[in-house]
């Protein structure tokens, strides 16, 4: 009976991967998740350092409060609506009054950057929060700037702390971005409906986009850990 | 040096520093003693402006440095701290803790900072230590460093806030050492501490603060055979 199984998925899969040439569209689908999920991750990363940043400033300065206020408007609404809904949103509605024909994939990647901004900020806002006053007590008496304190001495410590929290937002938004297909983007998940097009057989295909998936996770698990050790030298522990 | 004129703080209707005048003269060595809770560490802090104060200037070399418009980072460099907790960078090697302000800042060179911070290394006995990490160091040693990493700036005077409450006793000795070495060689100090020893060997002025006011004060020798101020003759009896 399992002999059986294995049996028609490893023909399945050789049918519908090799004979019907799924392993193009599933290049292509890795290819397009993967510049998708990189680009989106790095303006994640750069708006959410900004935004906790900004959050956490107690400047009195009329510009800072309202940046401030911004910042807040921000998180709130983009965590508080479903991200398929920001995304057709941004497809059908804003992009076509703002950036006439703007290529699917570079509204994926605003999209998903925005979106992962949002969970970011919060994530580094209590990294800095969780480093000791003293700290910044201490780059200040010597004189250092507030931003040049945050930056050499407090941001250091804070994504050591966080480096855990924040693979799971890089997890999660990898996944997360299976759903531009909506917008007709040709990402993995879209080519594993590709494929059950020509084939219809659902088994196989899907559970070979799961593998891929998987590899890609456990990859960036893997660099994160390295990096994660390279922090913790100091630890002495 | 320094001249505080009216300075008052309020944490939130807490008012824990009232009305406060006083000068500090280059070269002299103030020890600031009181109760817990006298407004003692305030006001060392109000001196370079970690807190800010509610109401009066603070002057430091001719420049009214509690005044908004006044850059506070460049007075700052002129003014070391050491703290309780020492406030080590932890992410650091010992030498990177002392030579990243005055790299930073671009007042050395690497080669140059570098070259000091060993010498500095050198004078407290840790040159073996250049490119260990804080966490492997003990609480002394961590102290002498947080001492050194402020003097590499090349401060006019050091402000110390209670630099060995935080030692084992055992631990103390060889911290108040390298502050007393650092006295002897001209620095301008302030500093708050419980170290009855060390007032009456070091300092040129005692300060008694308490609830927020400064008592009392006169050189050591009066100070501790001579207290007026029945509040100060109470804490004297109790401490010695």
């Amino acid at each position: 009976m399992r002999v059986v199984m294995f049996d028609k998925f490893f023909h399945d899969f050789y049918f519908g991967i090799v004979e019907k040439e799924g392993y193009k569209l599933i290049l292509e689908g890795l290819g397009n998740t993967l510049f998708i999920s990189l680009c989106a991750l790095i303006i994640g990363a750069v708006l959410g350092t900004v935004v906790a940043i900004v959050k956490i400033s107690k400047s009195k300065n009329v510009f800072m409060v309202l940046l401030k206020l911004l910042c807040s408007l921000y998180t709130t609404i983009i965590r508080g609506t479903p991200i398929l809904v920001q995304l057709l949103l941004a497809h059908f509605a804003i992009f076509p009054a703002i950036y006439k024909n703007a290529p699917i994939v570079l509204t994926a990647i605003i999209v998903f950057g925005i979106n992962s901004g949002a969970y970011v900020s919060e994530v580094i806002r209590s990294g800095i929060l969780a480093v000791d006053k003293g700290q910044t007590e201490a780059g200040r008496t010597l004189g250092l700037s507030s931003f040049k304190t945050m930056r050499l001495i407090v941001l250091p410590q804070a994504i050591k702390n966080i480096l855990p929290a924040l693979g799971n937002e890089f997890i999660a938004l990898i996944k997360e971005t299976s759903i531009v297909a909506y917008i007709g983007i040709r990402d993995l998940t879209r080519a594993a409906q590709q494929i059950t097009g020509k084939t219809y057989e659902f088994f196989a295909p899907y559970i070979t986009v799961s593998i891929v998936y998987l590899m890609i996770v456990i990859g960036l698990t893997q660099l994160l850990g390295l990096f994660e050790r390279r922090l913790r030298k100091s630890d002495n522990r | 040096m320094i001249t505080v004129n009216n300075l008052n703080k309020f944490f939130g209707k807490n008012h824990v520093l009232k009305n406060i005048n006083e000068t500090i003269e280059k070269g002299e060595k103030v020890v600031i003693v009181g109760p817990s809770g006298s407004g003692k560490s305030t006001f060392l802090r109000c001196l370079n402006l970690l807190e800010v104060p509610t109401s009066g200037e603070i002057w430091f070399e001719g420049f009214n440095i509690s005044s908004p418009k006044t850059d506070i980072n460049l007075h700052r460099r002129k003014m070391g701290m050491v703290f309780q907790q020492f406030n080590l960078f932890p992410h650091l090697t010992i030498l990177k803790n002392i030579t990243l302000a005055p790299v930073t800042l671009g007042l050395e060179s690497e080669q140059a900072a570098n070259a000091r911070a060993k010498q500095l290394l050198d004078r407290i006995g840790l040159t073996d230590k250049a490119t260990a990490y804080p966490s492997q160091l003990s609480g002394g040693q961590k102290q002498r460093v947080a001492i050194i990493r402020a003097l590499a700036m090349q401060p006019d005077v050091m402000l110390f806030d209670e630099p060995t409450s935080a030692l084992d006793p055992e631990m103390v000795g060889e911290v108040l050492v390298v502050m007393k070495e650092l006295a002897e060689a001209g620095m301008t100090m302030v500093v708050v501490t419980h170290e009855m020893g060390f007032a009456r060997e070091v300092a040129t002025r005692v300060m008694f603060i308490d609830e927020g006011v400064i008592l009392e004060q006169n050189e050591p020798k009066t100070f501790f055979s001579e207290p007026k101020h029945p509040r100060l003759v109470d804490f004297l009896s109790k401490v010695l």
